[in-house]
């Protein structure tokens, strides 16, 4: 795909450079952290929109994903000495390759059948974190992850000033794979899929290798964010596979709008700071998730293609592309 | 393995399978019925167990334990219309109503489980046991509140039946589950008796709740377990049938209490779970179900 040189690029352009510019002007750390988390986050609700929003697969075991890449990561670096970006690279060939034993039977299945299965998959990865706590720390989670460095760089000195820009990096090269595998000719046989099945396989769309790639490449963004979350945090809990997760993230899918991959991201950005900010008022730190959940069922009632088409109608053109 | 063994293994395979029966059926009721899938059905639990709690503990208003149950019973029915009329009715019209509920349902979920945390707190709390002393069952002594949880669950099940079987409003539901536009025309009030599915199903679950309130420790996410089993066992059992899914739970029941006993409490869900993908390569309809919807 050629790259032309449209306002819409060089908008995109803009956006990429104040994102590289954000550490100059914001020094506070929390401030920094907030960003970090927030482009983890962008990062995990994007490449769900591949599965869910493209796709059309009832997937709700994407965020087992992210945590199958937190704990695969978070493993290899602690008990193996993996260097942990290596270890990253291996939480997201980790999180693809549970997706394909999650492929197996949801590549044939139907409907709520799929929302059951991922599900239920979901949960059978917490019960195996917990009940291998002499490996994965159980419920009491896992620490002491040894962290990222690069030509002796050290991460944990600088006031978040390198994480920064690593999540930052993460951030843009996912969501650029993602948006042009959404944009390929893949992702129009997924949508064709998505839109109609029948019509799809009698153009020649494999339908269930198709559904096997995306959950692949939409699970490998997933484990990668999750890869990072666990170094740059250095603890994980078994919380990273709760129904809270999934909800805190599929909001940022459906604020953003699904079938967009920029939504989420804008999604998660607002969200996290939104919810973070509640969470330092006393009393407010379940709340958010309160909030987060109203958040949802208003969007879906009233804007149920995202806060994108509540904007002008110029602007929700844009996002909807 | 000792018939000791055996004996403690089956009852307490009997008593995880009554509360799966209970769970899992009213969650089929909705699906049969309405063709959706309430995630917030577990939340409804937690809700009635806090209820409950509240009215009848001597922490709370110290009533009788008679008003907490009818408190938490009538207070999770209104929740389940609440949920009906609020964030699904919007889609019933909708190409995705099934997707957007499974949402809408989890968001009502969170809602009602950091409602709980933010009212009752996240310390552990115990209702009163319905009937109080113990019980010798097959051999096996087991508190009276689980016995009662096994006798209870095949008589409201069967109530169940009845009421669906016989009642005007029960031939209303099935007719309705089997074609809401053919129902609508014959001049059956569609609307009415999604609530009413809606409100049983909440019964059934709260009433879940406070029997498993006395026997489990009550936390804000008490119900979200239960529902992971249910949702196994409409998986098992094919979604659509009430039958299906209670012959579901027993057999899921009485094979978690087995597992548990043969491989421990930790390896016994994973073994579930595959034995689930197992199943689903070769019936991708359910164990007993058929190929619906």
């Amino acid at each position: 795909m050629p790259v032309k040189l449209d306002a819409r690029s060089l908008g995109l352009a803009a956006l990429v450079v104040v994102g590289l510019l954000v550490p100059f002007v914001v020094q506070d750390t929390y401030v920094r952290h907030l960003f970090i988390m927030a482009f983890i986050y962008a990062v995990v609700a994007s490449s769900w929109d591949l599965s869910l929003g493209y796709a059309g697969i009832f997937n709700f075991g994407h965020v087992a994903f992210f945590g199958i890449g937190v704990y695969a990561t978070g493993l290899t670096a602690k008990l193996l000495g993996l260097d942990p970006w290596l270890a990253m690279m291996f939480g997201g060939v980790a999180a693809s390759a549970a997706a394909v034993l999650v492929a197996l039977p949801v590549v044939r299945l139907q409907g709520v059948y799929v929302v059951l299965v991922t599900f239920a998959f979901s949960q059978l990865v917490l019960q195996v974190v917990i009940s291998q706590s002499a490996v994965t720390g159980g419920t009491q989670g896992l620490i002491r992850v040894p962290t990222i460095e690069l030509f002796g760089y050290n991460f944990l000195r600088d006031f978040k000033f390198g994480y920064y820009y690593v999540a930052f990096g993460m951030m843009v090269v996912a969501v650029a794979c993602l948006r042009w595998l959404a944009r390929s000719d893949f992702g129009l046989s997924i949508m064709a899929m998505r839109d109609n099945e029948d019509y799809a396989a009698s153009r020649g769309i494999p339908i269930a290798l198709q559904r096997l790639k995306v959950l692949v490449f939409s699970a490998f963004f997933a484990g990668l964010a999750g890869g990072f979350f666990v170094v740059y945090l250095r603890v994980a809990s078994p919380e990273v596979f709760s129904f809270s997760t999934t909800s805190l993230i599929l909001s940022m899918v459906l604020v953003g709008g699904t079938s967009t991959i920029y939504g989420p991201v804008i999604a998660a950005l607002v969200l996290t700071f939104v919810s973070e900010g509640l969470a330092n008022f006393e009393g407010l730190a379940e709340g958010r998730f309160i909030l987060v959940a109203v958040a949802m069922i208003v969007v879906l009632v009233f804007l149920p293609k995202g806060l994108a088409s509540a904007l002008p109608k110029r602007w929700g053109q844009r996002a909807a592309e | 393995m000792t018939l000791d063994a055996l004996s403690t293994v089956l009852v307490s395979g009997i008593v995880l399978a009554s509360v799966y029966a209970l769970i899992a059926s009213g969650l089929s009721l909705v699906w049969t019925t309405l063709g959706i899938f309430n995630f917030a059905h577990g939340a409804l639990m937690t809700l009635a167990a806090y209820l409950a709690w509240t009215v009848s503990d001597a922490a709370g208003l110290g009533l009788w334990l008679g008003a907490g149950i009818a408190i938490a019973v009538a207070g999770v029915v209104a929740a389940g219309v609440l949920i009906e009329r609020l964030i699904v009715r919007p889609f019933y019209d909708h190409r995705d109503i099934l997707l957007i509920t499974v949402m809408t349902t989890l968001a009502a979920m969170i809602f009602i489980e950091k409602g709980s945390q933010l009212i009752w707190g996240a310390r552990l709390k115990q209702l009163r046991p319905v009937v109080p002393g113990q019980v010798n069952f097959l051999g096996t002594t087991i508190s009276a509140q689980e016995a009662l949880i096994i006798a209870l669950a095949p008589l409201l099940l069967g109530l169940l039946f009845l009421f669906l079987r016989n009642s005007r409003i029960g031939r209303g539901i099935r007719a309705v589950g089997q074609n809401p536009n053919a129902a609508k025309l014959i001049g059956i009030d569609v609307s009415r008796l999604f609530i009413i599915t809606f409100a049983l199903s909440a019964a059934l679950a709260g009433l879940t709740g406070i029997l498993l309130g006395s026997v489990r420790m009550v936390t804000p996410a008490f119900g979200a377990e239960p529902l992971v089993k249910a949702l196994i066992i409409v998986i098992f059992g094919g979604l659509g049938s009430l039958g299906g899914t209670i012959v579901a739970a027993y057999l899921l029941g009485l094979l978690e209490a087995f597992l548990i006993f043969f491989i421990g409490i930790y390896w016994a869900p994973s073994m579930i779970f595959v034995l689930l993908i197992l199943i689903l390569l070769v019936r991708p309809q359910g164990l007993l179900g058929k190929v619906v919807r």
